[in-house]
């Protein structure tokens, strides 16, 4: 898992496949504590290699391909390959540098660290 | 001259937005999101592969203890409950994945046999491959 993908994504952005598959937005919840807000994304069928995040100018860009490699005549379908893809802005408060992720039972865990300048603080009173 | 260029180049940029506007609406209806009931959770597919179905159903974050099959003939249910997953010490901004129990049954087209059946549960998705009973399987036959 890898943020640092721009240059990846591009080129497979360039390829037929990627454009073919359909696009699905993934559910997600999202918390947030002191030191950093917390991102969970559904992404059933997606591996590891299979999915980057961007983050450029404020807008964070996660996406993932599920392959499902099916065989056999389909008697029913109710889904397919797809591109789970969302958009997100990020506040200007994360540092960009400390985002990281994992991948577990087709969950995206997504930790977005606060930099220390946006970090409550308690301030001491002195006295004079 | 070159208004005229631009107001084409609007123009073709309207119909492009349309144009993929109709192109992710389609793509719904290929997810099957236009066709199945809103209710039906987890998704499956059903491939016949000859001597085997196999079933393959969403089911992202739910460990295997979480969840229950059942097969009888070719009765399959699959239940189960997504327990909410919320850390310890966070506020919540945005709950979207579903936390609930769920049960789904189905009338498969063969019956199966279920001491053979092999499931797996993996990146979220369940995969099953249920062995078709012996009389339902298809079979070669010589002609004379």
């Amino acid at each position: 898992m890898n943020e640092n993908t721009a240059l990846v994504t591009r080129n497979e952005q360039a390829g037929e496949l990627v454009n073919q598959l359909p696009l699905t937005t993934p559910a997600v919840d999202i918390f947030e504590n002191e030191n950093e807000i917390l991102l969970h994304a559904d992404m059933p069928g997606v591996v590891k290699e299979d999915i980057s995040v961007n983050i450029d100018n404020g807008k964070m860009t996660l996406s993932g391909i599920s392959r499902l490699h099916a065989t056999g005549a389909s008697t029913w379908r109710e889904f397919t390959d797809t591109e789970f893809r969302r958009i997100f802005s990020v506040p200007q408060s994360i540092d960009i540098n400390k985002v990281h992720a994992e991948l577990k039972d087709g969950v995206l865990s997504l930790h977005l660290p606060k930099s220390e300048a946006a970090k409550p603080r308690q301030i001491e009173i002195k006295a004079g | 001259m070159i208004a005229r260029m631009n107001d084409l180049n609007s123009l073709l940029g309207a119909m492009d937005l349309f144009r993929n506007r109709m192109n992710t609406m389609f793509n719904e209806f290929d997810r099957g999101i236009g066709w199945t009931a809103v209710e039906t959770y987890p998704r499956t597919n059903l491939c016949d592969t000859g001597d085997n179905l196999e079933v393959v159903a969403e089911l992202p974050g739910l460990a295997k203890e979480d969840l229950n099959v059942k097969i009888q003939g070719n009765y399959l249910e699959i239940s189960g409950t997504r327990k909410p997953s919320i850390p310890e010490g966070y506020k919540v901004h945005r709950i979207e994945r579903e936390t609930a129990a769920f049960s789904r049954s189905f009338t498969l087209p063969y019956e199966v046999d279920a001491n053979q059946a092999v499931a797996t549960l993996k990146d979220g998705l369940l995969r099953m491959t249920l062995p078709k009973s012996e009389a339902a399987k298809p079979k070669q036959i010589n002609i004379n």
